[in-house]
This record gives structure tokens, sequence and C-alpha cells, in this order.
């Protein structure tokens, strides 16, 4: 009699594990589904924003270069939501990080439209409250070095 | 029609109002003015597609975007 209720007991609890986790699993498909929305309609809208020629460097290559209004400097948006503005050189090579992002929880195409408008806009201001960081240069190989330096 | 896109968690909220309905358009400069008083920027495209910061209210813009203050990462 004990065993049997036991048994039944037992079988009563897996069920209700199951159904818990079943429940968790359509839960957090759901919270992923409302993510990819809001991610591409972050993206839609930065989209509208780009010009033509950032419009296909993004395509080509998850990021466009914007130039500065004050400085004239030119600036790579990459895709993200953080350390992802880097200043570049003539040859395209990174020479700085600034991190500046919009106050809040955003996709990366609202904090990519935010910073593109920005340095296009109000480069002074945008770089006023950024921070800057060091950018990593691709390590040079031992055929790129030239003769007589150690890397 | 003319658009208000306010960047916001949900990723964007847009409110489309005639331009030529006064009460709209007194309602779009609120919301104007609301806006950019918590510190968000508002910025307008032209017909090329060049975008410029505003601080006050154009009746005639297609398209203003608002996004909230920048802050340093």
């Amino acid at each position: 009699m004990f065993a049997h209720r036991l048994i039944s007991a037992t079988r009563h609890l897996w069920r209700s594990l199951a159904e818990c986790s079943r429940k968790v699993q359509d839960l957090r498909e759901r919270l992923r589904t409302v993510e990819d929305i809001r991610e591409a309609r972050g993206i839609s809208l930065l989209r509208e924003w780009l010009s033509p020629e950032q419009s296909a460097q993004f395509d080509a290559s998850k990021c466009f270069d914007v130039v500065g209004c004050d400085s004239g400097r030119r600036y790579r948006i990459r895709h993200g939501t953080g350390t992802n503005v880097h200043e570049i050189d003539d040859g395209g090579r990174p020479v700085m990080g600034w991190c500046f992002v919009p106050s809040g929880h955003f996709t990366a195409g609202d904090v990519m439209l935010a910073q593109k408008i920005a340095l296009e806009t109000n480069e002074r201001a945008a770089l006023a409250v950024a921070n800057r960081f060091p950018v990593q240069l691709p390590r040079r190989t031992y055929s790129d070095a030239p003769p007589g330096r150690a890397y | 029609m003319a658009t208000q896109i306010v960047m916001d968690q949900t990723g964007d909220t847009r409110h489309c109002f005639n331009p030529d309905d006064t009460e709209a358009l007194s309602k779009a400069e609120e919301r104007f003015k609301s806006l950019t008083s918590v510190g968000f920027t508002a910025a307008v495209r032209d017909a090329a597609g060049k975008a410029t910061v505003t601080r006050s209210f154009n009746p005639t813009a297609e398209e203003t975007l608002f996004f909230p203050r920048l802050v340093g990462g």
C-alpha cells in the first residue's frame, strides 16, 4: 500500500517537473523572439538613416565609416553595443577606440545609429563624454616584419 | 504624414501625425519639448539623407528621430 502511494507520488512529481521545464522552455523561446524582433527593428531603423555608401559597407562587413563633423577625422562603427567605435587613419587602420552609448538598454542598431548621428552632427560633444581605449592592431607576421626587427 | 521616432527599450516607438491638423501638430510639439527637456537629442534628415540635430520643433520635418543622452561606455 505504502509502496504504491510512493510510486504514485514520484510519478506525479516527475510529471510536474516535466511540465515546469516545458513552461520555462516556452518562456525562453518567447523572450528570444521578442529580443530578435527588437534587434531587427533596430537594424531596420539604422538602415533607414545610413547613406547609400554606409549601407553598402554595412551589408558587406557589418560596419560603416563616418566622418566627424568638427575634425574631419574618420571613425568606423562596428556592429555592437559598446567599445565599437574606432577612429581610423587614412589607411583604414584603427588608431584609437571611443566608447559612448545612449543611456539605457538599447539594441545594436539603435546604439550604432545614435553614435553615427552624434559623430556626424556634434562630434566634440560625443567625444567629450566618451571613454578612450587603446585598440589592438592586428599582429604582424614574420613575413611582414622589416628585416632586423624582432617581433 | 510626419513621423516622430523615439528610441526606447522596445526598439523604437513611432508617432505619426498630420502636420495640417493643428491639434496633432500641437501634440507633436509638446512631445518634442518633453523629450528634449529630459536630454533626448532630436535629429532630422534632409532630402539627401543628411542628418542634422535640431534644437527647436520644426513643423515641416517629415521625420524626426529622438535618442537619449549619450554617456561614456
